[in-house]
């Protein structure tokens, strides 16, 4: 039986930890030159930007009355304005906002 | 070894990748007709890019022979490009920039935006934008000239050429008359030129003048 000498006790390469709901290392927010909108008096919940949005950064929130959107994940496909049944989304600059600004140190 | 100047490219992966490789490409070209010593290359970490992605260019260029052939980062930018406008916001563009930088944008708002969303703004000497989007009005998506291919859609069709035409008025590294010998559109490339609009901060014009 042999002991590992403890400089020696590091993690293997490329693991991260599992994450839960969020992985902070994979921030994709910088992706986006266009942002979805949400208008939420026309939104009657069909739920379709839920289940298409192919990142889930479209989620229930949980109240159950509204539909709440993920700005850090967010690559900006804008596949929720395509399949939005009541046109309460609508696609914006990205720079006619002062906030979502994912500054990444590192790319990855 | 003389210094050796070095632009980073930002752009977006697959839709704008051709347009930063351009004038990456165009760059070290023009300068290389002046008898200067030229790089231009990918940067391998951000490969292989994906639609929309922000990715960098390297270009650099010097009097003397570059003896930094193994450094794959341009570590100090002195000039950053950035193709689409939205980029500003979600990476540090100026990290490892010594004073006095040029920052070139393309962009249709003003340059009081931009600025907003440079938290180092200070290392600038200049910020250039140009409606690069308006005066070319297209984004060449073409493959051919990536990984040591040959180039067949030709260098500068699309918004390229107007942030070239940007770039060499505020940078005595490249000629105008070189770019526009190299560049397909060279009618983007001189309203470019003509219609930069060019913010000289942090005192920068008046350190010149003296």
């Amino acid at each position: 039986m042999f002991t590992i000498p403890k400089e020696r006790e590091v993690p293997f390469a490329g693991i991260t930890p599992a994450p839960v709901n969020e992985q902070p290392m994979m921030i994709t927010g910088n992706w986006r030159t266009y942002r979805p909108v949400i208008n939420h008096e026309e939104c009657n919940l069909c739920m379709n930007c839920v289940v298409f949005c192919p990142d889930a950064c479209w989620q229930l929130n949980e109240a159950g009355d509204e539909v709440v959107w993920n700005w850090k994940y967010c690559k900006g496909c804008l596949i929720c304005v395509n399949e939005c049944t009541h046109g309460a989304l609508t696609k914006e600059h990205e720079l006619d906002f002062e906030d979502g600004v994912v500054r990444l140190e590192k790319l990855f | 070894m003389a210094r050796v100047h070095e632009i980073t490219i930002w752009t977006r992966g697959v839709v704008k990748d051709k347009e930063g490789r351009d004038v990456a490409n165009a760059l070290t070209l023009a300068a290389d007709k002046e008898g200067k010593f030229t790089q231009a290359f990918d940067n391998y970490v951000d490969l292989p890019d994906r639609v929309n992605v922000p990715l960098r260019k390297y270009a650099r260029i010097s009097d003397e022979e570059i003896e930094m052939r193994y450094d794959y980062e341009n570590e100090k930018p002195e000039i950053v490009v950035v193709v689409d406008q939205a980029i500003v916001k979600g990476v540090n563009l100026l990290r490892g920039m010594e004073r006095d930088g040029v920052l070139v944008v393309n962009t249709d708002r003003s340059p009081e935006t931009i600025l907003k969303f440079v938290p180092n703004s200070a290392l600038l000497k200049t910020l250039v934008c140009v409606d690069a989007d308006g005066i070319s009005g297209k984004a060449t998506v073409d493959f051919s000239g990536t990984e040591g291919g040959i180039d067949t859609a030709g260098l500068g069709a699309g918004i390229a050429a107007p942030l070239l035409g940007a770039v060499a008025k505020v940078t005595d590294l490249v000629k105008l008359e070189n770019l526009a010998g190299i560049v397909k559109d060279v009618e983007g490339l001189r309203r470019g030129y003509e219609q930069a609009v060019v913010v000289s901060l942090n005192g920068g014009a008046k350190k010149e003048a003296a």
